[in-house]
C-alpha cells in the first residue's frame, strides 16, 4: 500500500506541475495586451503601461516562470488587484463556505444515486430502468445556473418555500443552516445525481452478470446477501472513481449555483474578479480546485485498491 | 440481381469486392438508423434539436416580434398578449428565446467539431506510434483534465476579451484533450490487428495506415465522442455566457438573458424573464445529451 501511495503521490506532483504550467501559459503567453483589457478602452495610455510594468508583462518570460513557481511552492498566490490582500486572505473564509455547501449537497446525493443506480440495474431494460436513465441523463447535463435559478424563482419566490439569499447568518444553528442552504444544494444534487446513479447502474449491471456472482447465488446465498457483500463492493468503484472527479467539478461548477442565490462563496468570489478583471484571483482559484481534484482523485484511487486486493497489488490493469 | 445487368467480366476484380463491402456497410448504417429511430429518447431529442436548429436559422421569421427594438409594456404576464409575459424594458420574451438560440447553436457545435477534428488527429498519432510522444502528451492531457473548464474559460477571455472565436478557441482547446484520449484507446485496440499489419507489410506510408486503414474504423467512437462534446460545449459556453463571458445584455442570449435578469426580476416575483430562457437551455442540452446517450447505446450493441 505504501509504495502505491508514493506512486500516485509523485504522478499527481507531475500533474500539478503541468496544471500550473499550462495556467502560467495562458496568462502569460497568450497575445493581448493585459493592462488595456482590465482597464478598457477608455484609459490612458500611461495608465495601461504603469500596469502592464506591475503585471511584469516586460520582464522575460523565463524569470516571470521561475518566479511564479516559487511563489506558488509557498503557497503565495500574489495579492489581489482589487483588494490589495494576498488573494488567499481574500478567498480563505469563502472557500469554507463553498466546501460547506458541496459537502452538503454529496452527502445527500451519493446514497440517493446509488440506490437509484441499484434499483435500476435490477430491472435492466424495463420500463423503470429506462425512466431511471432518462432522468439521469437530463438532470446530469442541465448546467448548474439554469437549475438554479428555476429552482430559486419557482420554490423560493413562487411558492415561498425558501430564500433567494442563501447564505446563512453567522452564529446561525445548524437547522437554521440546512434550512437556508438546501435550496442551492438542491440545484446542484440534481447534477451529481445522474452522474452517481448511471455509473452505480453500469456498475452493478456488470457485476450481475459475473461468474462470482453467479457462484454466490447457486450456492443459495439470500439476494439481499448477494447484493451487499458480492455485487456492491465491485460496482462501486467506478462510482467512486466519478465521485471524486465531481468533487473537483463541483467546486468548479459551483459558480453558477452561487451567484443565482446569492451565497458568499468562492464562486460568487469568482464572478467578483471577472467583474473586476482581478486574474491573481481567478487563477488561484483554478489552482486551487485542481488540487481539490487531484486530492480527490488520490483518494478514490485509495479507496478502490483497500476494496480490491488486485489494484493495490499491482496486479489486474 | 440479375445477370444480364453485370458487367463483371469488364471490370478488375477489386471493385467488384468492394462494392459488395460498400453496400454490406451501407446495411449496417441502415439497420443502426432503424434501431436508433426505435429509442423514444432519440426520437424526443431530435424533434427538440431540430426545432432549436430552426428557430436558429429562421428565428426572426418565427418570432412574433423584434427580440431587441419590439416593445410592449413592462413586465406583463404570460398570457395572451405575450405568450411568455415581457422584460423590464417591455421585450416579448418568447422572441427573445426564439431569437437568442443563435448564439448558442453557433458557437457549441463549432467548438466540438474543432476538438474533435484536432483530437482524432492527436489520438491516431499518440495511439498508433506509441513511445515518448504518447508518454509526454498523457501526462500534459493528464493535466488538463484537472482544470475547471469554466474558470479556465473566465480567466481567458478576462485576458482576451470575450468575443465569440475566444470562447470557441478556449472550449475547443479544452475538449480536444479528452477527445485525444478516448480515441487513442481506441486506436490502441486496433493497431495490431490483421488489416493494419497487413498494410503495414504492403508498404504503405504510416499516414496512409492512420488515416485510411484506422480512422474509417473508428466513426462510431467519433460520432459519439462528438455528440457528447456538443453537449459539454453548450452546458460550457451558456454557464460563460450567464457569468457575462460572451454575448453581452441586449443580445437576446439565453445564457445573456439569465444573466441581465435574475438578480433583479426572481426576487421581484418576475419569474418568467428568468425561467424561459433557463428552460430553453435545459431542453437543448436535455435533447443533445438524449441523443449522445442513444447514439452511444447502439454503437455499443
Amino acid at each position: 500500500m505504501g509504495r502505491f501511495l508514493l506512486k500516485r503521490l509523485g504522478a499527481a506532483l507531475v500533474t500539478l506541475w503541468l496544471a500550473t504550467t499550462l495556467v502560467f501559459l495562458v496568462v502569460n503567453v497568450l497575445p493581448g495586451n493585459p493592462g488595456r483589457q482590465m482597464l478598457g478602452a477608455q484609459a490612458p495610455n500611461s495608465e495601461v503601461e504603469r500596469l502592464n510594468e506591475r503585471l511584469g508583462v516586460y520582464r522575460p518570460l523565463g524569470e516571470r516562470y521561475v518566479d511564479s513557481m516559487t511563489d506558488l511552492v509557498t503557497f503565495d498566490f500574489g495579492t489581489s488587484f482589487k483588494y490589495d490582500k494576498p488573494v488567499m486572505d481574500v478567498l480563505r473564509p469563502s472557500l469554507w463556505r463553498s466546501a460547506k455547501l458541496a459537502f452538503l449537497a454529496l452527502v445527500i446525493t451519493i446514497p440517493l444515486g446509488i440506490c437509484a443506480g441499484v434499483f435500476a440495474a435490477r430491472r435492466q431494460n424495463k420500463i423503470q430502468d429506462r425512466a431511471v436513465v432518462m432522468a439521469s441523463v437530463a438532470t446530469s447535463s442541465v448546467p448548474d445556473f439554469v437549475n438554479a435559478t428555476i429552482i430559486s424563482s419557482l420554490f423560493c419566490v413562487t411558492l415561498g418555500l425558501g430564500s433567494v439569499f442563501a447564505t446563512p447568518d453567522s452564529g446561525a444553528g445548524v437547522f437554521e443552516q440546512f434550512r437556508v442552504m438546501i435550496w442551492p444544494a438542491l440545484a446542484m444534487m440534481l447534477l451529481y445525481f445522474g452522474y452517481i446513479a448511471r455509473m452505480t447502474r453500469a456498475g452493478v449491471i456488470g457485476a450481475l452478470q459475473s461468474d462470482y456472482v453467479r457462484t454466490a447465488a447457486m450456492k443459495g446465498l439470500r439476494p439481499g446477501v448477494v447484493m451487499r457483500r458480492h455485487v456492491l463492493r465491485n460496482a462501486l468503484a467506478p462510482t467512486i472513481t466519478v465521485v471524486s472527479t465531481q468533487v473537483g467539478y463541483l467546486l468548479g461548477s459551483i459558480l453558477g449555483v452561487e451567484v443565482v442565490f446569492n451565497y458568499a462563496g468562492v464562486g460568487r468570489q469568482i464572478r467578483e474578479a471577472v467583474g473586476t478583471q482581478d486574474v491573481p484571483v481567478l487563477q488561484a482559484a483554478v489552482l486551487i480546485v485542481a488540487v481539490v481534484y487531484v486530492l480527490a482523485t488520490i483518494l478514490a484511487d485509495v479507496t478502490i485498491a483497500s476494496l480490491n486486493p488486485r489494484v493495490r497489488l499491482g496486479g489486474g490493469s | 440481381m440479375t445477370s444480364t445487368l453485370e458487367p463483371a467480366a469488364n471490370l478488375p476484380r477489386g471493385s467488384v469486392r468492394d462494392a459488395k463491402y460498400v453496400s454490406e456497410r451501407r446495411q449496417a448504417r441502415q439497420e443502426r438508423w432503424r434501431l436508433l429511430r426505435r429509442r423514444p429518447s432519440f426520437v424526443i431529442g431530435g424533434v427538440i434539436v431540430v426545432w432549436w436548429t430552426l428557430c436558429a436559422l429562421f428565428g426572426t421569421w418565427i418570432a412574433p416580434k423584434h427580440p431587441e427594438n419590439d416593445r410592449i409594456e413592462p413586465y406583463l404576464k404570460p398570457g395572451a398578449k405575450a405568450l411568455f409575459g415581457t422584460d423590464s424594458t417591455g421585450r416579448d420574451v418568447l422572441s427573445r428565446v426564439i431569437v437568442g438560440s443563435r448564439d448558442v447553436l453557433r458557437s457549441a457545435p463549432a467548438a466540438a467539431l474543432i476538438s474533435v477534428a484536432l483530437g482524432v488527429t492527436i489520438g491516431l498519432i499518440l495511439g498508433y506510434f506509441g513511445g515518448w510522444i504518447d508518454l509526454v502528451f498523457g501526462r500534459i492531457i493528464d493535466a488538463v483534465l484537472v482544470l475547471p473548464a469554466v474558470l479556465i474559460g473566465l480567466l481567458a477571455t478576462t485576458m482576451l476579451g470575450n468575443s465569440a472565436p475566444v470562447v470557441v478557441g478556449v472550449v475547443a482547446a479544452l475538449f480536444t484533450p479528452i477527445v485525444a484520449r478516448t480515441v487513442r484507446s481506441a486506436v490502441l485496440a486496433e493497431r495490431d490487428l490483421d488489416y493494419v499489419t497487413s498494410a503495414r507489410l504492403r508498404g504503405e506510408s504510416s499516414w496512409f495506415i492512420m488515416f485510411r486503414e484506422i480512422l474509417p474504423n473508428l466513426w462510431g467512437v467519433i460520432v459519439v465522442e462528438l455528440t457528447i462534446r456538443i453537449g459539454f460545449a453548450i452546458f460550457t459556453i451558456a454557464t460563460l455566457a450567464f457569468l457575462g463571458a460572451g454575448p453581452q445584455p441586449p443580445s437576446p442570449d439565453w445564457g445573456a438573458q439569465v444573466q441581465d435578469t435574475y438578480a433583479s426580476d426572481i426576487v421581484s416575483g418576475f419569474w418568467w424573464t428568468a425561467v424561459f430562457p433557463s428552460l430553453a437551455i435545459a431542453s437543448l442540452v436535455i435533447a443533445v445529451n438524449l441523443i449522445a446517450d442513444s447514439i452511444q447505446a447502439v454503437a455499443e450493441d
